[in-house]
Formats: structure tokens, C-alpha cells, sequence
């Protein structure tokens, strides 16, 4: 009886096992079975873009697109997405990651992607507005109230002051970031430009507490409480004062970069079924409607009457583009390079 | 009389002090997940569960634990089977090999994985013009796994195998039973608590596993995007509360393998 008993008791436990174990697989697999795949999975664009691209394309512009080509083709489209720093993405590109259209934080992104024979030289340039399909300056976030009296990059440079940066190795807005503070200096009238940007960059990487991987990554590192003060894309600021999550306050510098972010179609990856539908989302990011929807997200358009729906913009008394430095071939040589790389970087440990 | 009280207050004080190491160290941090899973309430928490990313995540981290036990309990038993009863030149060698990948770093796995199979890798680059690229898809994931996860099923199953006296299988051998039927009815009946042991901790493994996956997966969402994955996308954008609540299930399942491990390591215990 006992051990008739323990028998029973033991064969249960053991199916009891095997049935859990079986509902388990049974969800993992499920979207997989034929039952959940009678429909035909539908065409999807294969989208790779720098982090702070998410919500506008995810919620946003993708929607759009989709709406307007089931009312035109009755054909419902997908989108597959992954957003990380600028030059991770780019690093995966070159590796092989089967992007369609790859939306970079800067031309230099797209230019590794040539260097490296994944796209041909300056194809990008082929699209409306070169390829830029917005801008945002770079600007300065602090907390509440500003309680450390920053009111410019210069500021950065006093002592106690922590600022959280993106790493430049893997972001491209830390590359603008870079680019804005070192412009930034040499625009201020001083005699010597250079010594000035030098100076400026170099004040403000002594101060650096904290490195991350993109743009985002230093938002969230910020918002956890990290420094004093975050430098970024204005983008990134006001899309969460639109969502009245900005629990921070935007300082506009007086001298700043506008960052252009580049459109790269990956031929080697579009298979020729695909063509039509992938040439006609990139024809739609450069549209007014397409246009209208990054600026209510924060971007600034490329069409500049647009830009006008978003009270939100800041004033900049002296914007400045990457083509007033010579482009960015010769700004990362000169400047992320040649300045931060090999000066800074070793004078601010000291 | 002063012993005894002695010898009690010095167990508590021991106790006390690991308890006291253990919170922040391991108990908060778990707990943090939960509080900070469920601050939105049982709601939100809800909606970033259904969400479907997060489900294909979920989805398909459990499919490729799967994935990865069934074939790492096949490859492993039959490693430990021929590490253990066969003796030949370099079998040593080939002992310490099969249990490197617990030493690697995992992004080290990843980065390897990479470049022998990618596009510009050494064999990826012949498989291209076959039309093949197992990196960045399922399949580039189900290699980093089992590559990672090789020696759990070894190590559960080789001990055993070593301990086993091999009177029974000669026994078996003499009244003409062949190696497989010797394998199925002696050995594998004896292998059961190693094999369960091996399986769950693969499993657990696998469904944790983030190094090698991030480098050879492409984080493409509702593609090659496993749970680890997904969390550490989602952590990383400031979406804290989908984070953590995926964070949560992945932290339960993980309980649940564990008791079922302990459970059943005492009761083997028991028996033994």
C-alpha cells in the first residue's frame, strides 16, 4: 500500500513536471506553429538607426508610412528596427546585419560604411538634401533650477562641475558633442581660434565623470542622477518635455553645432521584391508629412517653414554645420582626432 | 553551563553577520527587481509583459534554451561518455578543451562566433556566396549557446559516468547485449539525476546568457532579440518599467529552475 502509494505519488510529481515543461514550450513555439502562421508574414523594412531615433520612427513616422501605403496598395508592412549608438550601428552594418536603410548620426558613419566597400563613396548624397534627413543642436542639460549657474559650454570647465558625456568611440552624438564644444571655443572671437576650442574642450574633459555608449545611454545614466550636467541632442530634451517628463532644465549655448543625420540605403541587402517598398519609405522620410512628425518629436526639419509648429525651439544666437568646419572628413581628422584624441584626452588625466 | 550559551551566541553572531552580507549583496538587489517591476502597478505591469516585443522576447529565449538543452544534452552525455570510457592519445587535452567556454568571457565567444562565421569571417566568407550567413539570426544565436553551455551538460553527466562501475556494463556486455542497448538500459537509467541536473542548469544558462548573444544576435527586435537582450535595450533607453518587468519573469523562471534543482538534488541525495 505504502509503497503503491509513494509509486503513484512519484509517477504524478514527474508528470506534473512534464506538463509545465510542455506548456512552456508550447508558448515559446507558438508563434511559430502553423496555426499562428496561416497568415503570410507580411513585408517588412529592415531599419537600423542611432539611438535616439526610437520613438520617432517606431511610433511615429513608421506608422505614417504604413497608413498611407495600406490605403494606396492594400498591402500592410512591417517594420524591423534596432536603434543603438551611431557607430555601433554602423560597426554592425559593416559585420553584416541585414539592414535595408540605416539612418546614421553622421556622414563620417556613412563614410566608414564606404571605406569599408559596404556602400559605394557619397551614394547617400544621391537622396534629397544629401541625405540629411534632419538636424537638432547640441545643447546642455542640467537640473532643475540650474543650480551649478551653467550658462555655456565654458562653464562645463569649472572645477566641481561632473558632466555626463557619450563616448565618441561608439556615439555619434558624442562625436557632435566634441565638435560642438571645441566650435564653440573657437567661435567666441578669441585671437587664436584654436588654442580657444582647445582650451574649451579640454575644460570641459576634465570634467567628464561618466562615459556611455550613446547618446541615450548618457540621457538614462543622467537621469538616474549621474552629474551635474548632460550634453545632447535638443531633440532628446524636448521630447520629454513634450511628454512632461523633463525633470532637467535645457541651457541653449551661445555657439552650437547643428548634428545632420545621414540616410544610407545598404543595396547588398535589399532584395529586388523589396526595392519598390524600401525606396518608397526613404522617399517618404524627406516628405512634408514625414517632416511635419519629426518635428513635433523634436527634430528640426530639413524644410525650414516647418519648423515653425514647434514652439519648443530653442534660440541659438550662433549656429553653426559641420560644412562651416570644413565638413566631417577633415573636423574628425583636425578636431576629434588630432585635438581630443591626442591632446586632450592625455591633459586632462593630469 | 557557560558553554553551551557560549557556543549559542556564537552561532547567532555568524549568522546574523552572513545575513547582514547577503542582503545588499544578493537578497535587495533581487528584490529591487520586483518592487521596481511591479511601482507601476499590476496594470502597467501587465501592458509591458503583453507588449509584443517583449513577448517575442520572451518567446524566443525559451525556444532557444530549448534548443540548446536538447542538443547539449545529446552532445555532452556522448562527450562524457567518450571522455570516460575510451582512453586515447590527447584525451586529456581534449578534457580541458571541451571545458574552456566556462573560462572564456562570453563577448570573447561572441567575438570569436563573429569572426569565424560573419560575412568577413574566415568560413562566413565561403558561406556567402551560398546565399548562407548563420550570424545575426536565430540560428548565430543557437551556436553562441551552445557553445557557451557546452561543459554544464559535461560536468553534470562525466562524474557519474567516471563513478559507475563498469562490472555492470561487462555484465551486460557477456550475455551479448551491444553498446547502444548497454548504453540504453545500464548506463542511461544511472545518468538520470545528471542529466536533469545538466538540463536545467543549460536552461537556466541559456536564458540568461547576454555576452555572446549581444555580439552575434544583431538586437534586431521581433527577429533575433532575446529577453537579456531586450532588458538591457529597454534599461538602456530609460524605459525602466518594461525593463524590469521582463526582468521579473526572467528572474521567476529562473527561481523555478532552481527549486526544481535543489529539490531534486536533495531528494537524489536521499536516495543515495
Amino acid at each position: 500500500m505504502l509503497i503503491q502509494r509513494r509509486v503513484l505519488r512519484r509517477r504524478l510529481r514527474a508528470a506534473a513536471f512534464a506538463a509545465a515543461l510542455f506548456v512552456l514550450l508550447s508558448y515559446a513555439v507558438w508563434p511559430w506553429t502553423p496555426m499562428a502562421r496561416l497568415a503570410r508574414p507580411p513585408r517588412a523594412i529592415v531599419f537600423y538607426g542611432f539611438s535616439i531615433l526610437g520613438e520617432v520612427i517606431n511610433h511615429g513616422v513608421f506608422p505614417a508610412f504604413q497608413k498611407g501605403w495600406r490605403d494606396r496598395t492594400r498591402e500592410k508592412v512591417e517594420i524591423v528596427s534596432s536603434f543603438a549608438g551611431s557607430g555601433t550601428v554602423t560597426n554592425q552594418i559593416i559585420l553584416g546585419v541585414p539592414a535595408h536603410l540605416a539612418l546614421l548620426s553622421l556622414e563620417l558613419d556613412a563614410d566608414k560604411l564606404a571605406d569599408a566597400r559596404v556602400v559605394p563613396a557619397g551614394s547617400w548624397r544621391r537622396f534629397p538634401f544629401q541625405g540629411v534627413v534632419n538636424r537638432t543642436p547640441f545643447i546642455i542639460v542640467v537640473r532643475p533650477g540650474n543650480p551649478k549657474g551653467i550658462h555655456d559650454f565654458a562653464d562645463l570647465g569649472k572645477p566641481g562641475i561632473r558632466v555626463v558625456h557619450p563616448d565618441p568611440l561608439t556615439s555619434g552624438g558624442a562625436n557632435w558633442a566634441i565638435v560642438a564644444e571645441y566650435g564653440a571655443g573657437a567661435r567666441s572671437g578669441a585671437p587664436d581660434p584654436r588654442r580657444a576650442g582647445h582650451d574649451l574642450l579640454l575644460g570641459v574633459w576634465k570634467n567628464v565623470v561618466a562615459q556611455a555608449a550613446s547618446a541615450r545611454a548618457a540621457r538614462t545614466q543622467f537621469e538616474n542622477g549621474f552629474g551635474d550636467a548632460l550634453i545632447t541632442y535638443e531633440q532628446e530634451a524636448l521630447y520629454d518635455r513634450s511628454r512632461g517628463k523633463l525633470k532637467a532644465d535645457v541651457v541653449y549655448p551661445r555657439s552650437t553645432v547643428l548634428s545632420e543625420h545621414t540616410l544610407v540605403r545598404i543595396d547588398r541587402n535589399i532584395a529586388r521584391r523589396d526595392a519598390d517598398l524600401v525606396d518608397a519609405f526613404s522617399r517618404f522620410l524627406f516628405t512634408d508629412e514625414a517632416q511635419r512628425i519629426f518635428v513635433r518629436y523634436g527634430f528640426r526639419s530639413v524644410t525650414d517653414p516647418l519648423n515653425e509648429a514647434n514652439p519648443g525651439f530653442g534660440r541659438i544666437e550662433d549656429p553653426f554645420r559641420i560644412a562651416d568646419l570644413g565638413g566631417w572628413k577633415r573636423a574628425k581628422k583636425e578636431i576629434v582626432d588630432s585635438v581630443w584624441k591626442r591632446q586632450v584626452l592625455a591633459e586632462a588625466k593630469k | 553551563m557557560t558553554g553551551r550559551s557560549a557556543g549559542r551566541g556564537s552561532s547567532a553572531l555568524p549568522v546574523s553577520v552572513l545575513v547582514l552580507v547577503l542582503l545588499p549583496l544578493l537578497l535587495m538587489p533581487l528584490a529591487a527587481v520586483f518592487v521596481f517591476a511591479l511601482k507601476g502597478g499590476p496594470g502597467a505591469f501587465w501592458d509591458a509583459i503583453r507588449s509584443p516585443e517583449a513577448q517575442f522576447a520572451l518567446r524566443f529565449s525559451l525556444l532557444v534554451a530549448f534548443a540548446t538543452t536538447a542538443v547539449n544534452a545529446v552532445l555532452g552525455t556522448f562527450t562524457a561518455y567518450v571522455l570516460s570510457k575510451h582512453r586515447f592519445p590527447g584525451d586529456r587535452a581534449l578534457g580541458v578543451v571541451v571545458n574552456l567556454p566556462v573560462a572564456i568571457p562570453t563577448v570573447v565567444v561572441g567575438t570569436s562566433l563573429l569572426l569565424l562565421w560573419g560575412p568577413i569571417g574566415l568560413l562566413g566568407k565561403m558561406l556567402v556566396p551560398l546565399g548562407l550567413q548563420p550570424m545575426f539570426r536565430p540560428f548565430g544565436v543557437l551556436l553562441a549557446h551552445l557553445f557557451v553551455t557546452f561543459p554544464y551538460m559535461l560536468g553534470a553527466v562525466k562524474p557519474v559516468l567516471d563513478e559507475l562501475e563498469t562490472t555492470y556494463e561487462e555484465a551486460a556486455y557477456t550475455i551479448g547485449a551491444t553498446r547502444w542497448t548497454t548504453f540504453r538500459l545500464v548506463l542511461l537509467p544511472a545518468l538520470r539525476g545528471g542529466l536533469i541536473t545538466g538540463a536545467l542548469l543549460t536552461f537556466a544558462h541559456s536564458l540568461g546568457e547576454f555576452g555572446a548573444t549581444v555580439m552575434v544576435s544583431g538586437n534586431l527586435r521581433l527577429k533575433t532579440q532575446t529577453a537579456p537582450l531586450y532588458i538591457f535595450a529597454q534599461f538602456e533607453a530609460g524605459d525602466i518599467a518594461h525593463a524590469n518587468a521582463i526582468a521579473a519573469v526572467l528572474a521567476l523562471l529562473s527561481f523555478t529552475i532552481f527549486f526544481f534543482l535543489f529539490r531534486f538534488a536533495s531528494r537524489e541525495q536521499k536516495a543515495a
